[in-house]
């Protein structure tokens, strides 16, 4: 199992301005599937990215990754965990504005403390034509589009070889058809690379995608129900 | 640096305003120094010409050459003393006076043995020697007041008539005040004797002979200074502590030094806000690559890196620029201006200390970007 969220909850501010933000929350992941968490602004879907990726420490519970306890590590460790076993995927791409494609997938690599080398290099040639953009290689981000900019996005999550990807409304800058792509994308990558994909959004359309869709609501997370059994578009494979 | 190049290139217009910025000041930095340096030069030049490691003065709390004055005893002592290599007494006193186009100098009279080892010979013309009132000028005279070999200078109040004999290249000085070079004798009969001269066919009494301004000395380092000076009832100073005996020596070293330190401290301020405004700006990204792993440490030390290649490249062009400024202004002009190559690095390491310690106070920042920024609903 690739993510287990076992009975956490998080409590954001303190005093009369406390919020529960998530609430007795459990779920798991497998590799290979794309989970997709769905509700309103505010409902929790953030924080429980935040605490999935180890950026907000839960108030309780207890999350694995891949067998290793999250809420055990220290700020430094989860840093460390963040840049080698997880990929994040943010709302309008969020990619650093003086880099070119090519060199955002690089930058994984220094993050990480290694010179890109031709192995890197390689390895974020063949993610880029994945994702459709080897021609756009050398532009940088104000120099691409909304979708090429999140297909971006999406290959530097997978630059490390992530076996967790966490996604954050990946298609709320973007029109419906655009955004169809992107999510389609995903769920293709999920399955390719074997990561668990944890994705939330506001978005009703993307769910058709989602191999497993749960519903959050004030902190609070129904059971995950499959689309594709419910009647959802067909099965590419 | 993978980041920090890219930046650089990305914003180069904002970095490029910044580069210029701190060439002016690195500029700004050495220009001073040398103006400074010229300035002080111009007040201890005739010193520091000086083939000498120690001055002795008449003993003082606070021994100036214009209080001081040592008698035959005192410079005859020092020179039977161990330790000391050669020693010889050396006069000094201002004077007003007139040069032969008439026109008003002041002047500092140094009297001195011809031959002697602190006498400087001549540039052009004769040393001092020959003629009993025949006197070397220094290149101030010669540049400002126009004047020339076979010149007359007649000194005001005592009327001693000097003959300009030789000239010297060097802005030999003493407190902004050129440097006539005269025998010892002429020296004494000038500073102590009667208006005119001795009576004709007349000498003056030996006594008159007996004193000067201080003794100058090459020592060896053995010397046992202090007992010297102590028998003697002298101040034997090093030659850095004896310009500081020349009058506005330290008051001129200190408001140079106030300025430099002023001018740094703007630096720093500069080059701090800056890269505190460049981090602001940059939160948002630096939250994300936090998000996506990075430590605080890399991006510190990325943006360090970068605040020094921008700091060193800067830091050469200006004092490269200002290491040319300075040659056309010892070339071209008489403004007084020293070229001191171990000034002018330390002056440019000192902006890129000071820039140093500005960044680090502004990427200090960085630490506290929490990553969650980059999730949007938290933000």
């Amino acid at each position: 199992m690739t993510l287990a969220v076992d009975s956490v909850s998080l409590v954001l501010g303190d005093g009369d301005q406390q919020v529960t933000a998530l609430n007795k929350v459990s779920l798991t992941v497998e590799a290979g599937v794309l989970c997709a968490v769905m509700g309103p602004s505010g409902a929790g879907k953030s924080s429980l990215l935040a605490v999935c990726g180890g950026l907000l420490p839960p108030t309780s519970g207890r999350i694995a990754i891949e067998g290793n306890d999250l809420t055990a590590l220290g700020e430094r460790d989860r840093a460390r965990l963040r840049r080698e076993r997880i990929g994040f995927i943010f709302q309008q791409s969020n990619l650093v504005a003086a880099l070119t494609a090519m060199d955002q997938l690089l930058l994984m690599a220094h993050i990480n403390g290694r010179k890109p080398d031709g192995a890197h290099r390689e390895r974020a040639e063949q993610l880029l034509e994945e994702v459709g953009l080897a021609h756009r290689a050398s532009h940088r981000p104000d120099q691409m589009s909304g979708g090429e900019r999140q297909r971006v996005g999406i290959a530097r999550a997978l630059m490390t070889e992530p076996s967790l990807l966490l996604v954050d409304e990946p298609t709320s800058m973007l029109d419906h058809s655009r955004g169809g792509e992107v999510v389609e994308l995903l769920a293709r990558q999920t399955r390719e690379h074997a990561v668990a994909t944890l994705m939330v959004t506001h978005d009703q359309a993307m769910l058709s995608w989602a191999d497993q869709v749960a519903e959050i609501e004030d902190g609070f997370l129904g059971p995950p129900s499959t689309p594709h059994l419910k009647g959802g578009p067909p099965d590419e494979t | 640096m993978f980041l920090a190049l890219r930046d650089l290139v990305f914003a180069r217009g904002r970095f490029l305003l910044m580069a210029v910025v701190i060439v002016m000041m690195a500029l700004m930095m050495v220009l001073l120094t040398g103006l400074s340096s010229g300035l002080v030069d111009r007040n201890i030049s005739g010193i520091r010409a000086l083939p000498i490691t120690h001055l002795a003065f008449e003993y003082d709390d606070k021994p100036t050459w214009s209080n001081s004055m040592v008698e035959r005893a005192m410079w005859e002592g020092w020179a039977d003393r161990p330790g000391v290599m050669t020693s010889t007494q050396l006069g000094n006193t201002m004077f007003n006076a007139r040069t032969s186009k008439d026109e008003p100098v002041t002047l500092a009279l140094w009297g001195m043995e011809p031959g002697s080892f602190i006498d400087p010979g001549a540039d052009a013309g004769q040393a001092i020697g020959g003629d009993p009132y025949g006197v070397v000028v220094s290149r101030m005279l010669v540049a400002e007041n126009d004047v020339e070999i076979g010149d007359t200078i007649v000194l005001d109040r005592v009327l001693t008539e000097l003959k300009v004999v030789g000239l010297l290249d060097a802005h030999n000085n003493i407190a902004h005040t050129p440097i006539v070079y005269a025998p010892f004798r002429l020296w004494a009969e000038a500073s102590y004797g009667p208006p005119g001269g001795p009576p004709e066919g007349e000498s003056l009494p030996d006594i008159l002979y007996d004193f000067a301004t201080v003794v100058a000395l090459q020592l060896e380092e053995t010397t046992d200074i202090a007992a010297v000076d102590e028998e003697l009832f002298t101040v034997a100073l090093d030659k850095p502590m004896s310009f500081v005996a020349s009058t506005g020596y330290k008051a001129e070293r200190d408001s140079v030094r106030i300025n430099q330190g002023f001018l740094l401290v703007i630096a720093t301020l500069i080059i701090g806000a800056f890269f505190s405004i460049w981090t602001i700006q940059r939160t948002q990204e630096i939250g994300l690559i936090k998000a996506l792993g990075a430590s605080t440490g890399y991006l510190v030390r990325d943006a360090l890196g970068q605040v020094s290649l921008l700091l060193a490249v800067a830091v050469t062009c200006g004092v490269g620029i200002g290491y040319g400024l300075g040659d056309l202004i010892v070339e071209r002009t008489d403004i007084p201006y020293v070229i001191d190559i171990r000034a002018m690095l330390i002056s440019g390491a000192l902006v890129i200390g000071g820039g140093l310690v500005g960044a680090v106070l502004a990427v200090r920042r960085i630490a506290r970007i929490d990553p969650i920024i980059a999730l949007g609903q938290l933000r």
